[in-house]
C-alpha cells in the first residue's frame, strides 16, 4: 500500500493525538490518586553539622509511611488514604529550614510536619506551622520553653505543636538513675562524685541544666559542669580540669560524635573511674570495637539498637536498617518520629477527619501502642512521657541494658 | 560642569535600580514560597553587605565580625519587644543605633591596629558577643535564644505575609543601595577612598584617619542594624549561633565574591551565595568547597569581585570593538592615500 503525502500527514496527526491522549490519561491517573494521598513533611539536617541525628528523621518517618501504606493505608470519612512523605534537607542552616517549612506548608500543603532535630530551628519553624494550623511534631525537649497551658489551648499560639520527646526532667531523671544503678555494681562501690562535660550550644546548655539537677536529686556531688565549644577535637584541657576534681563518673553530654572523640582521650588520661556517654548506642560501641578498662555507661534516645531490653526494638531496628538507614550513633532518635506517624494516623482515624482541631483533640485523648512504649500519651501541654534505655559496658566487654522509668515530678532545685 | 558629568554618578546607580525593580516584580510570576523565603534571607544579608562594602570597599577595612553587629540589633529588637512592647518601626531606628554604638565600641580599640590585626580583633569581638549571648541567662535566652512576637504593620496592613515582607525587604535593599551610592559619590566617600589608598598621604592632607575609620565602621553598623531587625522579625526566633564567627565569614565572603567597590557587588554576592547551593543542589560541605574556590579565583583573577570582573570584561570587549571599528574606518582612507 502506498501512502500519499496527505495520508502521511493525517497519520502523523493521528499518532500525535493518540500520544497526547495516552499522556493525558497517564497524567490523569496521578491526579485521581492524589485525592487519596495525604502528604506529611519532614524537615531535617540531611547534611551539615547536625547530620548525625538529622538523617534519622526521614528514615524513621519513611519507614512508618511504608508500613502504613503496605498495610493498605488508612480510612478517614469512609475513604482509604495513603501517606506520602515529602522531605527537605535544612542543611543545618536556619534560612534553609525556614524556606523548607514555608515550602512544605504553603506550596506542598502538607497535613503535618516532623522536625527538625535542631532546637532553635524548631522554635522558628513553629512560627510558620502554628498560624497555618499544621500539626507539628518535634523531638526537642526545648519545646518545654514554649509549651504551656496558655500556648496550647484552642486558639493558643502553639495549639498544633507536639513534643515527641519526654520532658527533660523526665529524660534526665531516668537517665541519671539508670547510669548510677548500672555503674554501681560494675564499680564495686556507690559513686558519689560526678563531673559533666557538655557541648556549649543551645541543646547542651538546656539539657545539662536538667541533668545536673537530676544527678543532685540522686545524691551526687557535682562540683563542676565543664562546657566545651562545639566541634572541639582536643578535649585535653577539659579532661584535665575534670580529672583534677577526682570524679567517680565523667558524664559526656550530648553530641555522640564529639563524645566518641573525647572518650579515647579521657581513657588515655585516666580522667575518671567510670564514664557515661549520652546518646551513644551500644551498637556503635560494638561496631567500632571500642573497649575500656573502666565501666562505661551509654544511653539511647530513647531505645538502643545495638543491645536492647525492649522486645519491640529488635524488630523495629531490623526493619529500619533493612530500609537502608545507616548504623548511626543516634539511630534511635528515629523513634521520636516513627511512632508519631502511626499515632497521627490513629488520631485521624479516631477523629474521622483531617481537621487540625479535631486531630489535636484525638491526639490528646489517645493511648497509642508504639515501639518505645505500649502506652504513648500526650499530657495537657502536648508532651509525651516514656522510659529511656540505659546500658553499661563492663571492662570485660559485656553489655547490660535496662529501661528506666521517668520520675513523676521534677526535682526541686 | 555640564549636565552630562553631573548625571554620570547617577548612571552608575541606574543598573542597580533597574535590577531591583525587576526583583520587585518577581511575585508577579507566582514564585514558590521557598524561593521567596530564601530571597528574603538573601535580601536581609544584602542590606548588611552594603554596610560592609562601605567599610571594606571604600575604606579598605575588612571586618570578620559583621554578623555580630547584625546580632546586636536583632537582640535589641527582641528585647525591646519583650520588655517594652516596642514594635518593628520603633525598634528599627533604635536597634540600628544600638548596632552603630556597638560598632563604635568595637571600632575604637580595634582600629588602633591595622590590617590583619584588625581582622582578628573584629573576629574576636564577634565570638565574644556569641559567648555573651550564649551565657546571658534568661535575659538573652541563653543558647536557645529569644522569640520575637508581634506582626509588622505598614499603614495598617500586615506585612508579615511572605510576599509583602519580600517587597518590604526589596524596598530596604533599595534604600541601602541608594545610601551606599550616595556615600560613594559624596566627599565623605572620596575621603574614605583616600584613606583606603594611602593612609599616610591622607593624614598628611589633614584627614583625621582614625575618626573617619571609626565613622565608616559606625555607618556599616547602621546598615547591619537594619538588617538585624528585619531578620529577627522574619524568623520570629533568634539564637546566638546565627551571629557567631561563621555567619561573619560568610558575609565577608559574599562581599568579596560580589565585589565591594561597585554598587552592584553586594547585591550579586548576596544573591549568589544564597542561591548557589539551591540551584546546584550543593550540601554545606560542597558549598564551602565551591565558595573557597570562588574566593581564590576572585582574589587571584578578579580583585574587584565578580561584578568588577564582568564590568571590566564588558569594557574590554566594547573598547576592543571600538578599536576594531576605528581601525576598519581608518584602513580605506589609508588605502586611498
Amino acid at each position: 500500500m502506498i501512502w500519499s503525502r496527505e495520508d502521511l500527514k493525517l497519520k502523523t496527526v493521528l499518532k500525535l493525538a493518540a500520544s497526547a491522549a495516552l499522556c493525558l490519561g497517564a497524567l490523569a491517573h496521578p491526579a485521581w490518586a492524589e485525592d487519596n494521598i495525604v502528604k506529611i513533611g519532614v524537615v531535617a539536617a540531611e547534611s551539615g553539622s547536625f547530620v548525625s541525628a538529622g538523617h534519622t528523621l526521614p528514615a524513621g518517618v519513611g519507614l512508618a509511611v511504608k508500613q502504613i501504606n503496605d498495610a493498605g493505608g488508612f480510612k478517614v470519612g469512609g475513604k482509604t488514604y495513603k501517606l506520602e512523605m515529602v522531605k527537605r534537607d535544612d542543611r543545618t542552616d536556619i534560612a534553609t529550614a525556614i524556606a523548607a517549612t514555608q515550602e512544605l506548608v504553603r506550596d506542598v500543603k502538607v497535613q503535618a510536619i516532623f522536625g527538625s532535630e535542631t532546637h532553635d530551628f524548631t522554635l522558628a519553624m513553629a512560627k510558620i506551622t502554628q498560624p497555618a494550623k499544621i500539626i507539628h511534631f518535634a523531638g526537642n525537649s526545648t519545646l518545654a520553653k514554649i509549651l504551656n497551658p496558655d500556648s496550647v489551648k484552642p486558639g493558643g499560639e502553639d495549639h498544633y505543636l507536639f513534643q515527641s520527646e519526654p520532658q527533660e526532667f523526665q529524660r534526665s531523671g531516668s537517665t541519671a538513675r539508670g547510669v548510677l544503678s548500672l555503674l554501681e555494681p560494675l564499680l564495686g562501690f556507690k559513686p558519689r562524685k560526678s563531673v559533666m562535660i557538655v557541648g556549649n550550644d543551645a541543646t547542651g546548655q538546656f539539657l545539662s541544666s536538667y541533668y545536673y539537677k537530676a544527678l543532685k536529686a540522686e545524691g551526687q556531688d557535682v562540683p563542676d559542669i565543664i562546657f566545651y565549644p562545639p566541634d572541639t577535637t582536643d578535649f585535653s584541657p577539659f579532661l584535665t580540669r575534670a580529672k583534677s576534681l577526682n570524679p567517680d563518673i565523667i558524664h559526656f553530654w550530648y553530641n555522640g560524635d564529639s563524645t566518641l572523640t573525647a572518650l579515647p582521650q579521657a581513657l588515655e588520661l585516666g580522667a575518671a573511674k567510670s564514664y557515661f556517654l549520652f546518646g551513644v548506642d551500644p551498637g556503635i560501641w560494638k561496631e567500632k570495637q571500642l573497649s575500656a578498662d573502666v565501666p562505661v555507661a551509654m544511653s539511647c534516645v530513647p531505645v538502643c539498637w545495638g543491645e536492647s531490653s525492649n522486645p519491640k526494638a529488635k524488630a523495629y531496628f531490623e526493619a529500619y536498617f533493612a530500609a537502608g538507614a545507616p548504623h548511626g550513633v543516634t539511630s534511635s532518635v528515629s523513634l521520636l518520629y516513627h511512632d508519631y506517624v502511626h499515632f497521627l494516623v490513629e488520631a485521624w482515624q479516631k477523629a474521622d477527619s483531617f481537621d487540625p482541631d479535631k486531630t489535636v483533640e484525638a491526639l490528646l485523648s489517645l493511648h497509642h501502642q508504639g515501639v518505645v512504649s505500649d502506652d504513648l500519651t500526650f499530657n495537657p501541654t502536648h508532651q509525651v512521657t516514656h522510659a529511656t534505655e540505659v546500658c553499661a559496658a563492663a571492662p570485660g566487654g559485656a553489655i547490660s541494658c535496662a529501661m528506666q522509668q521517668p520520675p513523676a515530678e521534677a526535682p526541686k532545685s | 560642569m555640564n549636565a552630562g558629568s553631573a548625571l554620570k554618578p547617577l548612571r552608575s546607580l541606574l543598573p542597580v535600580l533597574v535590577i531591583l525593580a525587576l526583583i520587585a516584580l518577581v511575585p508577579l510570576f507566582s514564585p514558590s514560597n521557598r524561593f521567596l523565603s530564601l530571597a528574603i534571607s538573601a535580601g536581609i544579608n544584602v542590606i548588611a553587605l552594603y554596610g560592609l562594602s562601605v567599610l571594606f570597599g571604600q575604606t579598605g577595612i575588612l571586618s570578620m565580625g559583621h554578623a555580630a553587629l547584625v546580632g546586636v540589633s536583632a537582640y535589641a529588637a527582641a528585647i525591646l519587644a519583650r520588655d517594652f512592647g516596642v514594635g518593628f518601626w520603633v525598634a528599627l531606628p533604635v536597634a540600628a543605633v544600638a548596632s552603630a554604638i556597638f560598632a563604635m565600641i568595637v571600632g575604637v580599640p580595634s582600629l588602633r591596629v591595622g590590617g590583619h590585626h584588625f581582622v582578628i580583633m573584629t573576629f574576636a569581638f564577634g565570638q565574644l558577643l556569641a559567648i555573651v549571648l550564649t551565657n546571658g541567662g534568661d535575659y538573652t535566652g541563653a543558647a536557645t535564644g529569644l522569640d520575637i512576637a508581634g506582626p509588622v504593620t505598614l499603614f495598617g496592613a500586615d506585612v508579615t505575609e511572605l510576599t509583602r515582607y519580600y517587597l518590604m525587604v526589596v524596598a530596604f535593599v533599595t534604600v541601602a543601595a541608594v545610601a551606599s551610592w550616595a556615600i560613594i559619590h559624596s566627599s565623605y566617600g572620596r575621603t574614605l577612598r583616600a584613606i583606603r589608598e594611602n593612609e599616610k598621604l591622607a593624614a598628611s592632607l589633614g584627614i583625621n584617619v582614625g575618626r573617619h575609620k571609626i565613622g565608616a565602621f559606625v555607618v556599616s553598623g547602621v546598615f547591619a542594624g537594619v538588617s538585624g531587625v528585619l531578620l529577627a522579625y522574619f524568623l520570629g526566633h533568634i539564637s546566638p549561633s546565627q551571629f557567631s564567627s561563621f555567619p561573619s565569614i560568610y558575609l565577608a565572603l559574599m562581599v568579596m565574591i560580589g565585589g565591594a567597590r561597585l554598587i552592584e557587588g553586594p547585591l550579586a554576592g548576596g544573591i549568589l551565595v544564597a542561591f548557589l547551593p539551591e540551584v546546584l543542589n550543593l550540601d554545606p560541605v560542597q558549598s564551602r568547597i565551591v565558595y573557597g574556590i570562588c574566593l581564590i579565583a576572585v582574589i587571584m583573577l578578579l580583585p574587584d569581585g565578580l561584578i568588577g570582573g564582568i564590568v571590566r570584561a564588558l569594557r574590554g570587549l566594547f573598547a576592543g570593538k571600538a578599536k576594531q571599528e576605528a581601525e576598519r574606518d581608518a584602513a580605506p582612507s589609508e588605502a586611498r592615500r
